[in-house]
C-alpha cells in the first residue's frame, strides 16, 4: 500500500505541476471533504447497525449465525479464535444480505482479531479477499438505479451479477490458497528443503 | 423486486422482538452499541481522506483518462465494450466515483442496452477493492496485502470478462 501510495502521488503530483499547478489544491482539499461527507454519512450507517450488532449479540443471535457458520469458516479462514470466526461469521451474512453498513463493522472486528492469530497473513489476506470480490446475493442499489433510469426489466440483471459475483469469490480463494502461503506449509517447505541438504 | 426492500425493515423488526422476548434490556444495549459508532469512524477516517484524496488527485491529473485510453485496446480484445472501459478501471478505485460513471451509462445508452446491462452486472458483481484495504485493515498492524490485493483486482478483471459474456447470451 505504502508503495502504491508514493507512486501515484508522486506521478499525479508531478504531471499536475506541469499541467494545471492552481489545480493542485483545490483538488486535494475536494477529495478531503468528500471523505469527510463520507465519514457522516458512515457514522450514521454505523450507528443504526451498531445499535443493532449490540441487541444480535446480547440476544443470542449472533452465536447462533456464527455456530452455523464455524465449519465453513474454520476450514476457509484456518483459525481457532472463537471471536474472530463469530465476527466473521457476522460479517459474511451482512454481505450476503448486501447490507455493508452491518458488514464493515464486523470486518473491521475480524481483521484485527485474526491479525493477532498464527497464520496472521493467510486468514487476513482471505477476509480481504473474499470481501473484496464482493460475496452478494442481491444487487439492491442496482436494480435500484436501473428502475429510476427507465428499465423496462431492472430485475433481469440479477442473474448474471449472481454468477459474475460468485466466479469472482470462488477464484479469489482459490488464488489465496495457491499463493499465499499458510504457516504449515511454510514449516513443510523448510523441512523439505532441510532433507534436500543432507 | 418489492420483496427485497423488506429485508431490512424486517430484519430490524424481528431483531427487536425476539430481543424482547429475550428480555434483553433493549434501549441499554442499544444505545451501548451505538457509542461505538464514533471510535470506528474516528479510526477509519485518516485512511478514507488519503485514498479519496489520492484518488481526486489522479483524476485531475489526467492521468486516469490517459490509463483508460491505453487499456481501451486491450479491454477490446478482451470483449469488454469500450464505454464501460472507465466504469471498470475507476470501481476499485472509488465508490461514488463509479456510481456518477453507471448513472452516466445509463442515461446515454438507455438502460436496456448490452453496454448499459453489461455496465450494472460490471459494477453489481464487484467492490472498490482499495476502500476495502483501507478500511478493513486500518488497525491492522503487519499490512503484507500486496498479494491479497492482486488477487482480488485479479479476480474482478476476470468476473467482468464473464459478465460481458453472460450479458451477450442471456
Amino acid at each position: 500500500m505504502n508503495a502504491v501510495f508514493a507512486a501515484i502521488f508522486i506521478l499525479s503530483c508531478a504531471v499536475l505541476l506541469f499541467l494545471d499547478p492552481a489545480g493542485f489544491l483545490p483538488a486535494l482539499l475536494d477529495g478531503a471533504s468528500k471523505s469527510a461527507v463520507l465519514c457522516v454519512s458512515l457514522l450514521a450507517a454505523y450507528a443504526a447497525w451498531l445499535g443493532l450488532m449490540k441487541l444480535w449479540e446480547e440476544s443470542g443471535v449472533t452465536r447462533g449465525i456464527s455456530k452455523l457458520l464455524r465449519p465453513v469458516c474454520k476450514k476457509l479462514f484456518k483459525t481457532r479464535d472463537e471471536e474472530a470466526l463469530s465476527a466473521i461469521g457476522m460479517n459474511l451474512s451482512a454481505n450476503l444480505l448486501g447490507i455493508g453498513g452491518a458488514a464493515t463493522p464486523y470486518g473491521i472486528r475480524a481483521a484485527t482479531l485474526l491479525d493477532k492469530s498464527p497464520d496472521a497473513r493467510y486468514s487476513s489476506s482471505m477476509l480481504f479477499v473474499v470481501n473484496a470480490t464482493s460475496l452478494q446475493l442481491i444487487p439492491t442499489s442496482v436494480v435500484a438505479l436501473r428502475l429510476s433510469a427507465g428499465s423496462a426489466a431492472a430485475a433481469d440483471i440479477i442473474l448474471p451479477t449472481m454468477l459474475a459475483t460468485a466466479f469472482s469469490t470462488v477464484l479469489g480463494v482459490l488464488l489465496v490458497k495457491l499463493f499465499v502461503p499458510t504457516a504449515a506449509r511454510k514449516e513443510k517447505r523448510l523441512l523439505r528443503a532441510r532433507g534436500k541438504q543432507k | 423486486m418489492k420483496f427485497f426492500t423488506l429485508i431490512i425493515p424486517l430484519i430490524f423488526l424481528l431483531s427487536f422482538l425476539f430481543a424482547v422476548f429475550k428480555k434483553v434490556r433493549v434501549y441499554d444495549s442499544f444505545t451501548e452499541g451505538v457509542k461505538g459508532a464514533l471510535p470506528l469512524v474516528m479510526s477509519i477516517f485518516p485512511y478514507i481522506a488519503a485514498v479519496m484524496m489520492l484518488t481526486k488527485l489522479f483524476e485531475v491529473s489526467g492521468l486516469e483518462n490517459k490509463l483508460v485510453q491505453l487499456l481501451a485496446p486491450l479491454f477490446r480484445g478482451l470483449g469488454i465494450p469500450e464505454e464501460i472501459a472507465r466504469l471498470v478501471l475507476i470501481k476499485p478505485l472509488s465508490g461514488n466515483g463509479s456510481t456518477a460513471v453507471l448513472s452516466d451509462i445509463l442515461s446515454r445508452y438507455g438502460a436496456d442496452s448490452y453496454v448499459a446491462r453489461c455496465a450494472c452486472v460490471a459494477y453489481g458483481s464487484s467492490e472498490t477493492v482499495f476502500y476495502i484495504g483501507a478500511v478493513y485493515f486500518s488497525e491492522v498492524k503487519q499490512k503484507k496485502f500486496t498479494a491479497a490485493l492482486l488477487i482480488s483486482l485479479f479476480s474482478y478483471f476476470a468476473s467482468v470478462i464473464l459478465c460481458c459474456f453472460l450479458c451477450k447470451i442471456m
